[in-house]
């Protein structure tokens, strides 16, 4: 294999692209040649500072691009007569009141005075333990309907920003947090929670929730978060089912290398499946590598037959 | 290397059947399969359009441009390809319009214009810099700016192609079957790519 061929094909190699006896031939060849050795280590390096330029997409924008997606979606699904304009509807309703309209919108004006005050003057109250505080009230009126006395019914629904404080063992502080924990549009307000939870994950629902954030959540702060919460409880079989998943599914080179960590702490059978399995697909070579040792650590081979 | 794609490549095989019946009840309409539909993927698109196009307002407009294109044409889809594959022909070919419109136009897609002036683009996409010593940190921006430069003198097709297997991870053939050419064309156009970057940073690695 002359230099010429081995420095063209280094590229392949460096990418796995090569056939493995292709392979071999190239390390025998740079294994004795200094000037290729020497450009190996330079094309390697020169692959060290592109990996270093990879772009990390900020959770903001996937999530912001998700939202604008499902927008532009429901969009498309409505026909066009069935989209009035907001001016359109109001002045529809407007209209149709006839002779109403006096006293609907007197009524109006005092429902509007009537939640600004509540707004303004509302006294904090306690619930079930966890101080809450009122902070904002909004509200969106969904319909207004008067009926023969002169009276009006209306609709609404309510929005209030509420401050509560209570200790993890408060059940409600605790379905907060689980709710947060699975809150879509705010990473950081995931990644809180089940840094939060996580001391908790004795409780079955507090695992579940890890299990489900570990699984499905696109994040892999929030879900390195879960797997130190699961650390403790590695050895059950639901967790030990997630972490082989997690090897074979997360995209996260840094998640997977946890995993497979969580998972030695017990070593068995099935998991020498696992990571042989893994070690055919892995591309990562960290990743390998740590496999790699596991299985030797497990008196395993690392190919199957 | 790539640090993603076999451990999703896998995935991806293994989910197949689950992701056809997916498929299936998108064509009858059912817009929360579909919600689920772009999740398995979006990560991944928009990652590669990010990388490609260095700008996140571009990455945002292929994102939807290509995931709108699947609503619409999903009832067209047959099942005779990976659905990954279908997704990302549409992504690259709209990534390519971008990368040739940007050649035609010589624009400066670093730079974008602002009310405060301009600021770079790529300050809203979050590089994985080397943290350490401000000199370091002086020379590994260096380093960037050229890798950046170097990438930019790449032609479209090279530039996808080298984003394809070294960020995205993809294999050879699969590339070749995205952008619908052969594995050994995709081949020789990495090789390409990688002269060229070889050549242009050779000397500060």
């Amino acid at each position: 294999m002359s230099c010429e061929s081995v420095t063209r094909d280094m590229p392949l190699y460096l990418y796995g692209e090569l056939a493995p006896e292709e392979e071999e031939r190239l390390e025998a060849h740079v294994h004795g040649c200094e000037a290729c050795r020497r450009e190996l280590d330079c094309q390697k390096r020169l692959h060290r500072a592109l990996d270093e330029h990879a772009v990390e997409v900020e959770p903001a924008l996937l999530a912001g691009c998700r939202t604008d997606l499902m927008r532009a979606v429901r969009h498309m699904d409505t026909p066009k007569a069935a989209r009035p304009g907001w001016k359109e509807t109001l002045f529809g309703f407007w209209n149709s009141l006839g002779a109403m309209r006096q006293p609907v919108g007197a009524l109006a004006l005092v429902a509007l005075g009537f939640f600004a005050a509540r707004f303004s003057m509302r006294p904090p109250s306690q619930q079930s333990g966890a101080a809450v505080t009122p902070e904002a009230y909004a509200y969106t009126i969904r319909s207004v309907q008067p009926d023969a006395s002169g009276r009006v019914q209306i609709a609404l629904d309510e929005t209030r920003r509420r401050t509560m404080v209570g200790g993890m063992d408060d059940e409600n502080i605790r379905r907060l947090l689980l709710a947060a924990a699975r809150d879509e549009a705010n990473p950081g307000l995931r990644v809180d929670s089940i840094d939060l939870l996580k001391s908790h994950a004795g409780s079955a629902v507090v695992r579940d929730a890890l299990v489900t954030a570990l699984l499905r959540d696109p994040n892999a702060g929030v879900r390195l978060k879960a797997l130190e919460g699961l650390k403790n409880f590695a050895s059950g079989p639901e967790t030990r089912q997630a972490l082989a998943q997690v090897l074979l599914t997360d995209e996260n080179p840094g998640v997977r290398v946890q995993a497979i960590d969580m998972l030695m702490q017990q070593r068995d059978e099935s998991l020498v499946g696992v990571l042989q399995n893994l070690i055919q697909k892995e591309d990562n070579n960290y990743v390998r590598l740590k496999c790699q040792t596991a299985l030797q650590e497990m008196n395993a081979s690392v190919g199957t037959f | 290397m790539d640090p993603h794609a076999a451990a999703a490549a896998g995935a991806r095989v293994a989910a197949q059947p689950e992701e056809w019946e997916l498929i299936r009840s998108v064509q009858k309409g059912d817009r929360g399969a579909f919600d689920q539909l772009v999740r398995m993927y979006d990560q991944s698109v928009l990652r590669l359009a990010a990388g490609l196009l260095r700008s996140s307002e571009d990455a945002r407009d292929v994102y939807q441009e290509a995931f709108l294109k699947v609503y619409r044409n999903i009832h067209s889809f047959r099942f005779d390809c990976s659905f990954y594959t279908w997704l990302y022909r549409i992504v690259t070919n709209l990534c390519l319009d971008h990368l040739r419109r940007r050649k035609v136009r010589k624009e400066d897609a670093a730079v974008l214009e602002t009310s405060e002036g301009p600021v770079n683009r790529m300050d809203s996409l979050e590089e994985q810099r080397a943290l350490g010593n401000p000199e370091r940190s002086l020379w590994n921006r260096q380093l960037q700016d050229r890798i950046g430069a170097a990438l930019d003198e790449l032609t479209p097709r090279e530039r996808m192609v080298f984003e394809l297997r070294h960020y995205q991870g993809l294999r050879l053939r699969a590339i070749g079957e995205v952008l619908g050419t052969s594995e050994e064309a995709a081949k020789n156009c990495l090789f390409r790519a990688t002269q060229k970057m070889r050549l242009a940073l050779g000397d500060c690695v």
